[in-house]
């Protein structure tokens, strides 16, 4: 398998604060990997270098072969991010943004790929209900299905299940664990950890801007040691 | 209780202090009173032009409109105030989280106001006359007057401002219904009682004769209004889901010849369906321009040389750029980060907006011009109409990208802006004063105008985007 994602020296300097520094880390196709950290770590910082969002004060990556620095655009051309904390512009309706997105992402069929996710996440009612009336919940299914739209080989999700209800999120945990079956890619942020051991086949754990660990979720598992022990050791050894 | 007002003034001074530049703000009230003295210092001048009374008139009838801007953004701009920070939360509307009634609280924001928009607002203007009164040859007697009226006009201002949101709340046909009958009222007691309805504010009457029966009617009506609305006001009103069917699509279809039709489209659907539609821009289009109108008619009686439809096309090239202010009010750049373009392009498809939208502008200069007669000069006035908005627009979107409604309001930016712009204007007036045709001319701001644009989409790529 190939790398999906190649970090070599990640560093953002904002001000006197190192928000992420010198993250190396390399990610293969068709991994779930998880990026654990507790809030203020790195996490959205690091996605956003890596989508091109912000640039990084030294060091480099490439995302799927392109490098952040030089194919910023080409970058979210091909990949799905789903931030943690922007809505939906507020007064276009559920159906209108998602043809919103599809029109900039040039996208054909967009009625067939909306519909199937306002089908898929069971949110056909709301669809003509402007995004600013819609709550949090129905918000958070909407950008999900925004980034899933285009059918890419990667994704960078944030909390993506956080205000979902049970019936929901089992639907989205299936639907990422057979995303990545298929050798697509997952960079899952979140610091629920409960639902990165069920789900992540790799995990990534930053605290104060460093990676203090990255392994694969089968190991933890043989040693029968629980997510939640090993990442709080880790964080009050660190 | 007094927690709550310490903290609700702290609350609105961190507000202000956010959207204005930190501790700049500070000094707000100071630049307030040395605009004022100066501006008084023109009395000699004004009193030529216009009345005494005229002049007590329309300050009066300001501080009502300021009491209603302040008492409506307060209760009704929970909109505005999330789309600006994300998720505010004030204090106001915190009655569903902490253990204080609705009344309380709006007892609390209501003294808040008054002391907190007295002390930045009313005080630095008298303040500010009461230091022009001696060398102006003013009974020092007319601020302290002044001082009492204002605030009583501020505060009439405020409680309609309440008592209106109040009813707003509870029922939007019934505060149609006392809005359409204030006015029939205002417009029946003006011809059947030939009375100017305008004189009738009991804090303007009082102004020009002081009256303790004047005194007692204001602050009436004052304690009625905000007492009816401190006992029925409703912070957390049920706020109907908006449905529409896609427009989206039909819109971006109508304007598939422009290259940005899909951000023409969302632009043209984000004014619509905010708070007041379409109508908020043409009224703040058309309020100052008729102000302006007013103002440039009585003013170029002392430079009879100039034409008033040629300053005026000037004027409204600047108050036209203001339409891209709206056009970036509905959301910030952060909701197109992760979508696969640049900051540019966002900006591009709001100039092809604004170029539609510039057409209204286009149109009041004509309609101008046909309604007062001023036909000869109106090639010249449409030349110099255009251009001055484009270079206007061009240095507006130089200088603050997508977000003119916060970054104009930083001291720096502000004085470039104007730095930037008032020697243009002052050219154009200047060479309109030699010969009106030679603002034929001034397609040549276009060149001007197309650099500063281009430069500006590299600046605002580079830029990192920050939240405010």
């Amino acid at each position: 398998m190939k790398n999906a994602i190649e970090i070599k020296g990640l560093t953002k300097i904002f001000g006197e604060l190192k928000a992420v520094d010198n993250v190396t880390l390399s990610i293969k196709e068709g991994e779930l990997f998880g990026f654990l950290g507790p809030n203020g770590s790195g996490k959205t910082t690091t996605v956003k270098m890596l989508t091109g969002q912000i640039k990084p004060t030294k060091g480099n990556a490439t995302i799927l072969g392109k490098d952040i620095l030089r194919s910023p655009i080409e970058i979210r051309e091909i990949v799905g991010i789903m931030p943690e904390q922007e809505n939906p512009p507020s007064f276009l309706t559920a159906e209108e943004y998602l043809h919103f997105v599809a029109k900039i992402r040039k996208l054909d069929n967009i009625k067939e790929k909306s519909d199937y996710w306002f089908e898929f996440l069971d949110f056909e009612n709301q669809k003509n209900v402007l995004c600013k009336d819609l709550s949090r919940g129905t918000r958070q299914k909407l950008m999900f299905a925004q980034t899933f739209l285009h059918n890419p080989k990667l994704v960078f999700i944030d909390e993506p299940l956080i205000n979902l209800d049970p019936i929901i999120q089992k639907k989205v945990k299936d639907y990422l664990q057979n995303f990545v079956k298929s050798g697509r890619t997952i960079f899952f942020c979140t610091h629920v950890l409960e639902i990165a051991e069920e789900i992540c086949t790799n995990i990534g754990i930053i605290y104060n801007g460093k990676l203090i660990f990255k392994g694969p979720m089968k190991d933890l598992k043989r040693r029968g040691q629980h997510l939640e022990d090993f990442f709080l050791k880790l964080v009050k050894e660190a | 209780m007094f927690e709550i007002l310490m903290s609700m003034i702290k609350e609105e001074w961190r507000i202000h202090s956010t959207i204005f530049s930190g501790m700049k703000f500070f000094l707000f009230p100071f630049v307030i009173s040395l605009f004022v003295f100066l501006v008084s210092l023109l009395f000699s001048i004004f009193s030529s032009i216009i009345t005494f009374n005229q002049i007590a008139l329309l300050i009066h009838y300001l501080f009502v409109l300021f009491g209603l801007s302040v008492g409506a953004f307060g209760l009704l701009g929970r909109e505005i105030m999330n789309r600006r920070f994300e998720q505010a939360s004030m204090i106001a509307y915190s009655s569903r989280t902490l253990p204080l009634s609705e009344k309380r609280i709006l007892l609390n924001f209501f003294i808040k106001d008054i002391i907190y928009y007295f002390l930045l607002w009313i005080l630095p203007v008298v303040v500010g006359f009461a230091i022009a009164s001696p060398i102006i040859s003013v009974n020092l007697n007319y601020s302290f007057i002044l001082l009492t009226t204002l605030t009583l006009s501020f505060l009439i201002g405020l409680s309609i401002s309440f008592f209106l949101s109040t009813i707003y709340v509870h029922s939007m046909k019934l505060l149609i219904g006392i809005l359409s009958l204030t006015i029939i009222s205002g417009v029946f007691t003006n011809r059947y009682f030939h009375t100017n309805v305008m004189e009738l504010l009991p804090s303007i009457t009082f102004f020009f004769n002081p009256s303790m029966n004047l005194i007692i009617a204001s602050l009436a009506i004052v304690v009625i209004l905000s007492s009816f609305s401190i006992f029925f006001f409703k912070v957390d009103y049920a706020e109907k889901k908006r449905m529409f069917k896609n427009h989206f699509n039909v819109l971006s279809n109508i304007f598939r010849f422009n290259k940005y039709s899909i951000f023409i489209a969302k632009d043209i659907l984000d004014m619509n369906r905010s708070g007041g539609g379409m109508g908020k821009i043409l009224f703040s289009l058309l309020f100052p321009l008729i102000i302006i109108w007013l103002m440039l008619s009585i003013f170029l009686k002392l430079l009879p040389t100039t034409n008033t439809l040629i300053m005026f096309s000037i004027f409204l090239g600047v108050m036209s750029s203001s339409i891209y202010n709206w056009l970036t009010e509905f959301d910030l750049f952060t909701a197109y980060s992760f979508l696969p373009i640049k900051t540019s392009e966002v900006i591009k498809g709001k100039l092809n907006t604004y170029v539609l939208l510039n057409i209204i502008s286009l149109i009041i200069l004509i309609v101008v011009a046909l309604v007062t007669s001023i036909l000869n000069y109106l090639l010249p006035s449409i030349a110099s109409f255009i251009m001055v908005s484009f270079y206007s627009l061009a240095v507006t979107v130089y200088l603050t990208g997508l977000h003119p409604n916060i970054l104009l309001y930083d001291a720096k930016i502000l004085l470039a802006y104007v730095l930037l712009i008032s020697p243009v204007l002052l050219a154009l007036i200047f060479l309109s004063v030699l010969n009106p045709f030679y603002l034929l001319m001034s397609p040549l701001l276009m060149v001007l105008s197309i650099c500063l644009i281009k430069k500006s989409f590299k600046k605002w790529d580079d830029w990192e985007q920050q939240s405010f």
